[in-house]
């Protein structure tokens, strides 16, 4: 559907905007596909390259199997030519226009089609209700509320089927509430209306809920390509595992992999022992991670002499957050964020924590 | 996309070379060259500067101007900004009066509100009479026609829009930082004079700074109040070559007015400096802003009481002067005795005069025309400038140039090219069309652009994402939302162009009389009374334009300059 290929843009210096350094990932048809990453990782001027709102300095692009972008053969198809759709960051809705007029717009800036009037009325009529809007049609677009404007916004894009919907950071402007009610219904309306999103966002939980893949970019490189589970579970790099989820990460030379994909970390509280499925041989740097809330926490065993992966600490702080509870153990000179039921620990206590084997994972650390 | 110029600011860019180099090189040609006495250009000289430098009046009047021009901005500056904080961020009673009394005085032509100060000061005025009554003597107790005088009458000119311009900044400051201030447990004079004053600070460094600017390349207030008492400044020495020797000393006047751009440049470039320090304190805040109303108290009434004097000085003892004047067949001070001769004579006299009515109808068509071209070309170029389009940056340079020529030299280049560039113009309303919008883009383009940055640049690209051509995203997105801006932009150039003389003094003709001009023309006849009557006719009309613009920039809340 829209495939990208060494997409580079840089930005002359004073420029805002991060740059993106050949860029490349392919959307199949129909999929919800998000780029995350932190402030000027470039995700956004990936989305903007690829509506045509940005000319990148190198690369290749084609949606639906049409070239839109070729440095090789200066190739630019300018925005107003790609049919697509665009949800904006501000919602850009035109405030001098009603919001029937704003959702009419796209059908009758189409070059393809020639709508007539009542053809024109009916779809907008038609994608208003599905929005929830109807009842708006004639009212002025300044006069919405923000989630209004967002669905209005939506409206628009979607009113003239675009071969690509983008969506660039759409819900960050919504307070928190109505934030994850937009959240299920946008994901809800993409599968129903089956058009191909590309979904800009820095906040990690949007894109674990509504995603089918996600790329998360960092210093404008892809540094992940996968599924929500695949970049939760299996990390490619500590990059990665900091940005998406709490983790704790401790690092150390590789000792010894096995053929069945086990290895031993050196780490400041001694051998680790980790799942190391992608790291390869050979002792380069690396770390061992563990999610907060994979840890195991039991009291003291007894016998005092440590096990495998087992380490004696004593709980340092303790935060209640309602549904668990998250405690800091200090073990060593390691600070270890563990997440568990609520109410399981008061503070101050010796605790033996234990990282279980499979569930502690061996990962690169590129050097940032 | 990128580094390629399109067509039209290719176009916009021509148009502002062609109408923008020649002042500049007919200028300085003309200021190194000798001149005979048909105006042909003869040998390279240095002569006129040199002959300015060994002068023995240059000293002095460089002091002059230097005072006057500080004088003014700090007159202007202190009533302005008492004013701004009495009607912004306090309960005082009255406080409406402000608004409608600077928007009146916008529509006065500068001639006539000189005159009326003249004639209120003067020696035979009231105020002098007034204080011989009360203290005795025959002498008149001060002298109008002094520098003095001159900062008086030009720091009441500009404290109008000084006030204007310092309004929003009162207004948009957060509360919060007074609250601060008082539960800190500062009184209500240590939080003005510690947190209220000192935000503002930069705001009012900016604005004294540029009523500076305008005082020093003024011509108005020095022609008519510092001539006849023989203090000189730059601009009326550059006057006086051209209308006191015979033949006209171009060569001189164009070397003073090179020296007078010159530094216009350098104030203009520390103006740019000090204005970029405004946004310093930038206070505006989305969440739970509004400003605070501070309590008077017992000073309500005292307050009320200096917000009616402040007007009651600036509009109505000008006017009112004006109005006596008008109604008296010939001019005589304020008396009983004269109160019978009052009558409408000179009103008759004026709108059944053809040439007085042609100068009334010449003037709108000039505003009107130079508002509407400056209008146009400052949404194009003002729309480029702030989407930073290829070649922006040569067309904000370009439009910004005229801010250096001080209004008087401004019109003496254009004489000069008419005079040699032997364009048939000379003395046409068309040319006086072509020379007030040179002179006002700078201010159109500023609007424009102020207009175009408060459009969000994602309603434009959700314009061209739903398929519209750069051309249909321009009229059918960005000018619907340009218009408020655009409305005000004209009406402020409209003002602008009707109502100073100094800029078309030189240039016009017998068919091309305007009002500012006819009124300097009547003054230096002695024709007061023509001069009055026609004054308030004209500030009449005027009246209704300023109320329409402050009207549009209040509803759009748009800067007012």
């Amino acid at each position: 559907m829209l495939h990208v290929e060494n997409l580079t843009k840089v930005y002359a210096p004073g420029e805002s905007g991060g740059g993106i350094r050949a860029t490349s990932f392919h959307v199949t048809a129909g999929e919800f596909y998000t780029l995350l990453g932190p402030s000027g990782c470039g995700k956004t001027t990936t989305l903007r390259s690829v509506a045509g709102l940005e000319e990148p300095s190198s690369g290749r692009m084609t949606l639906e199997d049409r070239v839109i972008f070729d440095s090789s053969t200066g190739v630019f198809v300018p925005a107003n030519q790609r049919r697509l759709g665009m949800v904006f960051q501000s919602y850009a809705v035109w405030p001098h226009m009603s919001v029937f007029d704003n959702t009419a717009f796209p059908l009758r800036m189409s070059r393809g089609k020639r709508w007539s009037n009542t053809e024109i009325r009916q779809r907008v009529t038609h994608t208003l209700e599905t929005m929830g809007l109807a009842a708006f049609a004639d009212r002025s677009a300044a006069q919405l509320s923000g989630g209004q404007q967002q669905r209005l916004a939506l409206a628009r894009a979607l009113v003239a089927e675009p071969r690509l919907l983008l969506l660039d950071e759409p819900l960050s402007n919504l307070d928190a509430l109505l934030r994850e009610q937009m959240r299920s219904e946008l994901r809800r309306l993409q599968k129903d209306v089956g058009v191909t999103a590309v979904y800009v966002t820095h906040d990690q939980s949007e894109a674990l809920a509504l995603s089918d893949r996600i790329a998360v970019m960092h210093n404008g490189r892809i540094a992940q390509i996968g599924t929500p589970q695949q970049i939760y579970h299996q990390p490619g790099n500590a990059f990665v595992a900091t940005f998406v989820g709490r983790s704790n990460l401790l690092r150390g030379a590789l000792l010894e992999r096995d053929k069945d994909g086990n290895a031993r970390i050196a780490t400041a509280l001694g051998p680790v022992l980790c799942r190391a499925p992608t790291v390869t041989t050979g002792l380069a740097p690396g770390a061992a991670l563990i999610r907060p809330e994979h840890i195991v926490l039991t009291a003291i065993a007894g016998t005092g002499d440590a096990s495998l992966n087992r380490f004696r600490g004593r709980v340092s702080q303790v935060a209640f957050l309602g549904e668990a509870t998250e405690c800091v153990v200090q073990v060593g000179n390691v600070e270890i964020l563990v997440r568990g039921p609520a109410g399981q620990y008061g503070g101050s206590e010796a605790v033996d924590v234990f990282f279980p084997p499979e569930r502690t994972l061996a990962i690169a650390v590129d050097e940032l | 996309m990128i580094g390629r110029i399109s067509p039209p600011v290719v176009i916009l860019l021509v148009l502002l070379c062609a109408a923008i180099v020649p002042p500049f090189v007919f200028l300085s040609y003309s200021s190194l060259h000798y001149l005979d006495a048909s105006g042909a250009f003869g040998a390279f000289t240095f002569e006129h500067f040199a002959a300015i430098f060994s002068s023995r009046t240059f000293g002095p009047m460089l002091l002059n101007s230097l005072v006057y021009a500080l004088g003014s901005a700090l007159l202007a500056l202190f009533i302005g900004a008492a004013q701004a904080w009495l009607a912004e961020r306090t309960d005082a009673s009255f406080r409406q009066i402000l608004y409608v009394a600077s928007i009146v005085s916008l529509g006065i032509p500068y001639v006539l509100y000189i005159v009326a100060w003249l004639l209120f000061l003067g020696k035979a005025g009231p105020f002098n009479a007034s204080l011989q009554y009360l203290f005795g003597g025959t002498t008149p107790y001060i002298n109008v026609y002094s520098l003095g005088g001159m900062i008086f009458v030009e720091g009441l000119l500009w404290s109008p829009l000084a006030f204007l311009l310092l309004s929003p900044v009162f207004r948009n400051s957060d509360a919060s930082f007074e609250e601060a201030a008082s539960v800190c447990g500062a009184g209500l004079l240590s939080t003005l004079r510690y947190v209220t004053f000192r935000m503002a600070r930069p705001a009012l460094l900016a604005l004294g700074f540029l009523v500076f600017i305008k005082a020093s390349e003024s011509f108005e207030v020095p022609a008519l109040v510092g001539l006849p008492g023989s203090t000189r400044v730059l601009t009326t020495a550059i006057y006086q070559k051209l209308t006191l020797d015979i033949p006209p000393d171009v060569g001189s006047a164009s070397a003073f007015g090179v020296m007078l751009l010159v530094v216009m440049a350098i104030l203009l470039q520390i103006y740019s400096r000090v204005a970029a320090q405004t946004h310093r304190y930038q206070t505006v805040t989305g969440k739970g802003f509004r400003p605070r109303v501070v309590r008077l108290g017992r000073w309500r009434y005292a307050a009320g009481a200096l917000i009616v004097t402040i007007p009651f000085i600036v509009v109505v003892v000008p006017l009112a002067t004006i109005l006596w004047a008008a109604l008296l067949p010939y001019y005589q001070p304020f008396s009983m005795k004269a109160l019978p001769l009052l009558g409408v004579g000179n009103f008759v006299q004026v709108l059944n005069s053809p040439s007085f009515r042609g100068a009334i109808v010449n003037s709108l068509v000039l505003g009107a025309a130079a508002a509407t071209l400056v209008t146009v070309l400052s949404a194009i170029a003002g729309w480029c400038v702030a989407r930073r389009v290829a070649g922006s940056r040569l067309i904000d340079t370009l439009a910004a140039l005229p801010l250096v020529f001080p209004a008087i030299v401004l019109g003496l280049a254009f004489l000069e090219i008419f005079v040699h560039g032997g364009a048939r113009i000379y003395g046409s309303l068309l040319s006086l069309v072509v020379v007030s919008v040179v002179a006002y883009m700078p201010y159109g383009l500023r609007y424009a652009q102020l207009g175009v940055i408060q459009i969000h640049p994602e309603l434009e690209e959700a314009a061209a994402i739903a398929g519209a051509r750069q051309t249909g995203t321009f009229f059918r997105v960005v000018l619907p939302l340009l218009v408020p801006a655009l409305i005000s932009c004209w009406l402020f150039v409209f003002l602008l162009a009707v109502r100073a003389v100094s800029l078309l003094l030189l240039l016009v003709g017998p068919d091309s009389q305007i009002v500012a001009v006819t009124l300097f023309d009547f003054w230096n006849n002695g024709q007061i009374g023509e001069l009055a009557a026609l004054g308030c006719v004209w500030t009449a009309i005027m009246t209704v334009f300023s109320v329409a613009f402050l009207i549009v920039a209040r509803r759009y809340q748009l800067p007012i300059a």
